[in-house]
């Protein structure tokens, strides 16, 4: 017999048929829970309880990674004790190439070459390398996915993709992309994974190339949070207005279906401490593995390239385009680079920087954006190259420099407009 | 629920409404200016300046959820959207509490705070929302309520 395949209203028709003859309906008196779930997915009670939820999570992230740990007792901890140690200790002294590389870096002032008095100038792989991943990344991303396991874990992340669904459909994504986009919130390794369930090419290439560029991860948000808490609104507005507006000229662009997905929303639930536990213990441990061997091999890259020239001559040639193009100063392509290994080590760098005073506000606030949508840090690039063919991938890489180079142009045009680039 | 529980929540929660209403205004106005400081009532928002109008936003619904849940209380629903306005409330004021915690454990000049300078943390003037928080706890009544009943 030959099998002609059936059609999306036949197939439909035979799932109800079936359902008639094996589903017994009878009627189900509502349970508070019951009423709580359908509550927080319409949009006109679940919106406000989801900014409430938004809130609570920032809330908890910075309190917990940035007053508690990273402002409470680890710069104390690395500035005032780890670095002085390490410079009265270490041989060689102010000046020494290896000393340089490994302790601190030194900067001038007034002609003269000073010792940094904090673990961001300093930018050894000992200070600077050790202060990055554990004296502010390891908190804030603990913090992050403490509270990201827990709303899993209640089963309110799907309810939370039902409510963008409608705003996420605009740019031929639907409800489902706000589970990737979240997790790349944490590290964008395991939301370019979470792109997996998506339907079509189409959708996944959209996914990929906007989580590389427009969302930072949690190690970054941490290290801005510490830097540069007065502009993180700011800077986050700029992200979210670049991630719809770019997803809806890619959905016009790029060829491809966004198909309708059905999504399980699973009853409100107890999370239970022993999953809570495991899942933040693997994705801490995880991220750790991937982080650090990166920021130490970040700052001896850098710093090798200091010592040798390589960042002068580099800072020099592309110096001019920097400032004319993004507004922002040469001496920004040292965090440029270092961001291709770690984003975070790059934001880390562009403290030093502030605390130089080489920068204003504006340029500051349009560097850390730069930052953000450059490029993906290295572990993102591999997996891309992993999860897209090569004609997707080099479209991802393609569409990354048109974006970074409108935006990044757009942002200096908006300062010159208003007045404060 | 009872007649006249049910009878107490709607006048309950028609009051803890509507000054959960007037706080978010007020709120709201404080975080488009200086802010201000009544007594032990602080909205100056000096050390969150940028989650303020948030916190106005989520107070505002959580009076709004109040408000709406009144009119047949004891229906389902209707009582749902109360306690939405209570974890609402929860979810800002413990953020409040869990920041006082946070910036009272460290100390100025050593590792950890004295015991003054612990205590003193947690002295007043407080935000709206940490005095609705106690307020908000008799939902916990109808909420064992409503259970008992399913069971």
């Amino acid at each position: 017999m030959l099998k002609v395949p059936l059609s999306v209203d036949e197939r439909w028709n035979l799932i109800e048929k079936i359902s008639k003859q094996t589903v017994e309906f009878g009627a189900r008196k509502h349970t508070l829970k019951d009423a709580i779930a359908e509550l927080t997915v319409k949009p006109l009670t679940g919106i406000p309880v989801a900014i409430a939820v938004l809130y609570g999570f920032w809330s908890f992230f910075i309190d917990f990674a940035g007053t508690l740990f990273t402002d409470g007792f680890m710069v104390r901890l690395f500035d005032e004790h780890w670095l002085p140690w390490l410079q009265s200790v270490f041989p060689g002294g102010l000046g020494n190439p290896f000393y340089a590389l490994l302790v601190d870096a030194g900067h001038m002032e007034n002609g003269v070459l000073v010792a940094s008095d904090n673990c961001l100038e300093s930018f050894g792989v000992l200070t600077s390398g050790f202060f990055v991943p554990f004296g502010v990344v390891l908190w804030a991303v603990l913090a992050f996915y403490l509270m990201f396991a827990l709303l899993e874990d209640v089963g309110y992340l799907p309810r939370l993709a039902v409510l963008v669904d409608t705003v996420l459909h605009k740019i031929g994504l639907h409800g489902y992309a706000i589970v990737p986009t979240f997790l790349a919130l944490g590290c964008n390794v395991p939301g370019v994974t979470a792109t997996r369930p998506l339907e079509t090419r189409k959708q996944r290439f959209m996914m990929i190339t906007l989580l590389s560029v427009f969302v930072p991860c949690g190690a970054q948000i941490g290290i801005m949070q510490d830097l540069v808490p007065e502009l993180m609104g700011w800077i986050f507005l700029t992200l979210v207005i670049g991630y719809l507006g770019f997803g809806f000229i890619l959905n016009k662009i790029v060829a491809g279906k966004s198909p309708e997905i059905i999504m399980d929303v699973p009853p409100y639930r107890m999370p239970m401490l022993k999953n809570i536990v495991s899942k933040l213990w693997i994705r801490t441990s995880r991220f750790l593995l991937v982080a650090v061997p990166f920021v130490l091999l970040g700052c001896l890259i850098v710093g090798l390239m200091y010592l040798t020239g390589a960042m002068d001559w580099l800072a020099t040639v592309l110096g001019p385009f920097l400032m004319s193009w993004f507004g922002v100063p040469g001496e920004t392509v040292a965090p440029l680079i270092a961001g291709f290994l770690r984003k975070d080590l790059a934001v880390g760098m562009l403290g030093g920087l502030m605390e130089q005073g080489i920068m204003t506000t504006f340029q500051v606030f349009t560097s850390v954006v730069l930052l953000c949508i450059y490029f993906p840090c290295l572990a993102t690039f591999a997996l891309m190259l992993k999860e897209e063919n090569w004609k997707e991938f080099l479209g991802s890489i393609a569409s990354l420099i048109a974006m970074v180079l409108v935006y990044g142009g757009l942002i200096h045009l908006v300062g010159i407009m208003l007045g404060v680039a | 629920m009872n007649e006249l529980e049910e009878k107490f929540g709607q006048i309950y929660f028609a009051v803890l409404g509507a000054v959960g209403l007037a706080f978010g205004a007020a709120e709201l106005i404080a975080s488009a200016g200086e802010g201000f400081t009544w007594g032990i009532l602080d909205s100056s928002g000096a050390a969150d300046p940028t989650f303020l109008p948030w916190r106005a936003i989520i107070l505002l619904s959580a009076g709004f959820f109040y408000l709406s849940s009144v009119k047949d209380f004891a229906e389902i629903h209707q009582l749902a959207k109360a306690v939405l306005g209570s974890i609402m409330i929860w979810i800002v004021a413990g953020m409040a509490i869990w920041s006082r915690i946070a910036s009272s454990i460290p100390g100025e000049e050593t590792w950890f705070n004295s015991l003054e300078g612990f205590l003193a943390s947690y002295a007043p003037p407080y935000c709206p929302e940490m005095f609705l928080l106690p307020f908000s706890l008799v939902i916990v009544y109808y909420i064992l309520k409503e259970k008992e009943a399913e069971r």
